[in-house]
């Protein structure tokens, strides 16, 4: 079955999405944009940026804020405000509705909204790789019954069946999910490019219906964008006795500019605008050189923020609500990411907003989301699990170490290699841990097993692989297997996964505030076992030395190995780093020793782990060319 | 014997269950395949894709200061700084970057963006660049920013 797309069909943007695996996506545009600008040149049949860049040549073929003439009558209040406002012709046409001229030819609103539907459309059929037919789109909750007749046609005009109508408000509750939350008041705050709309909505029989809406519809982005570059122009003039706003090519960039420094201050307290050589002056070109603080752009635009309060207080007085039965606030474009804007709406309700989806999007997947219930496409998710914590074994000194790591999507399974960690050791304990910490303490043990009959051999030798493998039903299977002889013990643990939300929160914030403890403890542990080793293969190299090194030598090197371990155990690991590398420079000795004696066998590196013995035997080469030097500095420590 | 037959039809009846089941899993298997191959061609090529345009966002800031050099270097006139400026372009070539060359052309709005209108005859020309645009391999990054010609008639109309 094609898919329906999701439309927020807007003043000045509009946005798509559609449901892909279950979830809402964002179709980008052919220009790579999440949005694209509801602006048309019917003459050159051109849409979006595209025809936004060529708005100063042909003002008067390049149509945008269509929507404030949708499905109105040319007698309307509203049509004769925006008359004045708007640079393009309007004229009244068939049965009085507004319509637009252009080069001599009327267009109604319709026809000028289907170009950008068809843009849209033309956009998911590319993205989808398939035809789309269908669509949900998106109207202000005050539209009337003409109103929404209109934007149904614009989208038959464009090859579009329209499946549904919906309100904005009702689509961002949507996209959040709030129905299945049974938040039963929802406030919808809207403050995009060029209108503020508020809505009141009340959920009833699981759909949403709205209660009130208000607003203003001349109040929006493009506002705030203005008195920000009236504030930098009036600055600039202050100082410099130029006005900004008189040269067409300065005012480009300042209008940039303050767009730029006013999506810089959402994020940080202070915005650098650098506009070097914006214009000339009498004594050479003068730079626009200023910094923008967020208290002073909260000080230029609060009249702006305030004034939306009394409509959402009209809002609410009609939908007959005290602010505080309002249960979830959802914040929808642009404006809204504005902290004092947030803070404002916060301050008013006594709650936070809902902010997670992004605002210019939210009501295009709040569409797309009942484009998806149409299609019983959001029933058809088949949800795969994953692990919620990291599973692993313990090894040795009570290091955790992870074989899945959390997240993982199930069913998965994961093998690695280990070793015994003591000489003629033959059996190993499996102990199951499933945690985020670095120590074996302070995850949650699930089990433990002991796998035994290990041939005696070096510590080191010995291959023991563990396979952990968890199922789809969240099952965990872990075994041990004795390379050497088959030999293999398994554990089966079942609801692995089956922690309840609270304990992998609680486990998950744990490892969090531990971090860097933890962190150091594992070094500590890591830096002793390197020492153990290191005594351990010193031991061995004395032994296999036997008398062919100088008693000499073999004393330094004893004495060295006891030094080290005695204080194995309550060293620090800078101690322990310092003890275990005086023990492997005295070891070189040996080394050389072995090397000098022309009699000499090679040593056996059977046994030892291959990648200390290369080390080591290139210690010894390096060693045996600058011998001299090495000796005397160590007779010196 | 007639339990024989009951048991026979009973494990036929079996039989077909479990091979239905069986053709039920095998595509349910070949689909969740084909699905985890797709998404590794569709990996594969979106990181291609990535590493093509990974530099996309610090080219653009870049553009920026290259504009502020480039009016410098018309104020100053100085060679070193010209010098300087023509190294800067050169290591944005060799990564992709081209200039969309827009002078005394036509208007395209595809690749411009008109922010002034000046009288001239020579209609919906470009007869100045104001700020230039950029490809980065076959991507817009940045449309070109120009003056374009407008006879006079039509300039009051």
């Amino acid at each position: 079955m094609s898919k329906i797309i999701g439309i927020d069909l807007g003043t000045t943007n509009s946005c798509v999405a559609v449901m892909e695996g279950g979830s809402p996506k964002v179709i980008h545009s052919a220009e790579g944009r999440n949005v694209i600008p509801s602006v048309v040149d019917p003459v050159k049949r051109v849409v979006g940026d595209v025809a936004k860049r060529q708005i100063v040549i042909n003002p008067k073929s390049t149509i945008f804020s269509i929507k404030r003439l949708v499905g109105r009558k040319y007698s309307d209040k509203s049509v004769q405000h925006d008359l004045k406002l708007l640079p393009y012709a309007i004229k009244s046409g068939r049965d009085n509705m507004a319509v637009v001229e252009v080069a001599g030819k009327t267009y109604t609103p319709q026809e000028i909204s289907a170009m950008v539907l068809q843009k849209i459309k033309a956009d998911a059929e590319s993205y989808l790789g398939e035809k789309v037919t269908e669509a949900v789109i998106t109207v202000p909750a005050y539209f009337d019954d003409s109103q929404r007749q209109a934007t149904k046609q614009a989208g038959e005009i464009a090859g579009l069946t329209v499946k549904r109508i919906l309100n904005e408000p009702t689509a961002a509750a949507l996209a959040y999910g709030l129905e299945k939350k049974h938040a039963h008041t929802v406030a919808v705050y809207d403050l995009g490019g060029g209108t503020f709309d508020i809505s009141v909505l009340e959920l009833g029989e699981g759909v949403y219906e709205v209660k009130a809406t208000n607003g203003d519809t001349h109040l929006g982005g493009d506002d705030f964008d203005k008195k920000i570059l009236d504030y930098l122009a009036d600055e600039f003039k202050k100082e410099n006795g130029v006005d900004l706003r008189k040269d067409p090519q300065a005012l480009q960039r300042l209008r940039d500019a303050a767009e730029k420094a006013k999506i810089e201050l959402s994020s940080s307290l202070e915005a650098e605008i650098n506009l070097p050589f914006i214009t000339q002056g009498k004594e050479g070109p003068l730079h626009l050189v200023t910094k923008l603080t967020r208290s002073k752009l909260e000080s230029i635009v609060g009249d702006l923020i305030d004034s939306t309060i009394a409509p959402v207080e009209a809002c609410l007085k009609d939908a007959k609500l005290t602010k505080d039965k309002i249960d979830e606030i959802v914040k929808v474009g642009g404006m809204t990411r504005m902290p004092k804007v947030i803070e404002v709406v916060e301050k008013f309700f006594g709650k936070e907003p809902n902010r997670s989806v992004n605002p210019d999007e939210v009501v295009a997947v709040g569409a797309a989301v009942q484009a998806g219930v149409l299609t019983g496409e959001v029933r058809d998710v088949v949800l795969l699990d994953v692990t919620p914590l990291t599973l692993g074994v313990e090894t040795l000194g009570g290091v955790m170490t992870p074989l899945i790591t959390r997240n993982t999507t199930v069913p998965t399974s994961k093998a690695e290699i280990f070793s015994t960690a003591a000489d003629n050791q033959t059996s190993v304990e499996i102990n199951v841990l499933q945690g985020e910490r670095p120590m074996a303490a302070d995850n949650k043990s699930l089990g433990r097993f002991i796998l035994d009959g290990i041939p005696p051999a070096p510590r080191g030798m010995p291959q023991v692989e563990v396979t952990f493998d968890i199922d789809a039903n969240g099952i965990l299977n872990v075994s041990a297997k004795d390379k050497a002889t088959g030999k293999s013990q398994s554990i089966k643990i079942t609801g692995s996964t089956g922690l309840s939300k609270d304990e992998i929160e609680k486990m998950t914030k744990e490892a969090e505030a531990h971090a860097s403890e933890d962190s150091d403890k594992k070094e500590k542990i890591e830096t002793r076992n390197k020492a153990d080793n290191m005594i351990y293969v010193a031991e061995k190299s004395l032994k296999d030395a036997g008398d062919k090194v100088s008693a000499e030598i073999k004393k330094e090197v004893e004495e060295k190995i006891s030094a080290l371990r005695g204080i194995l155990e309550s060293g620090t690991k800078e101690d322990l780093e310092v003890k275990t590398k005086d023990l492997s420079d005295s070891m070189q000795k040996i080394g050389q020793a072995m090397y000098q004696n022309q009699q000499a066998s090679s040593p056996k590196p059977a046994g030892e782990k291959p990648t200390g013995d290369d080390k080591n035997g290139e210690d010894k080469k390096k060693n045996n060319v600058k011998k001299e030097e090495v000796q005397e500095g160590e007779v010196v420590s | 014997m007639n339990k024989k037959t009951d048991i026979c039809q009973q494990l036929e009846k079996q039989i077909k269950e479990l091979q239905d089941g069986n053709e039920g899993l095998k595509s349910k298997y070949l689909r969740a395949l084909a699905d985890y191959q797709n998404l590794e061609k569709r990996v594969i090529s979106q990181r291609e894709e990535t590493a093509k345009y990974a530099a996309e966002k610090i080219i653009k800031e870049l553009l920026a200061v290259l504009d502020t050099l480039k009016k410098a270097d018309q104020h100053l006139n100085d060679s070193g700084l010209r010098l300087g400026v023509g190294d800067f372009l050169r290591v944005l070539i060799e990564n992709g970057v081209k200039k969309i060359e827009v002078l005394h052309k036509k208007f395209d709005p595809n690749f411009m963006e008109c922010v002034e209108i000046v009288e001239n005859d020579k209609e919906d020309e470009v007869i100045e660049e104001i700020r230039a645009g950029y490809t980065l391999w076959d991507k817009i990054i940045r449309v070109a920013q120009v003056k374009v010609g407008k006879k006079k008639t039509q300039v009051k109309n």
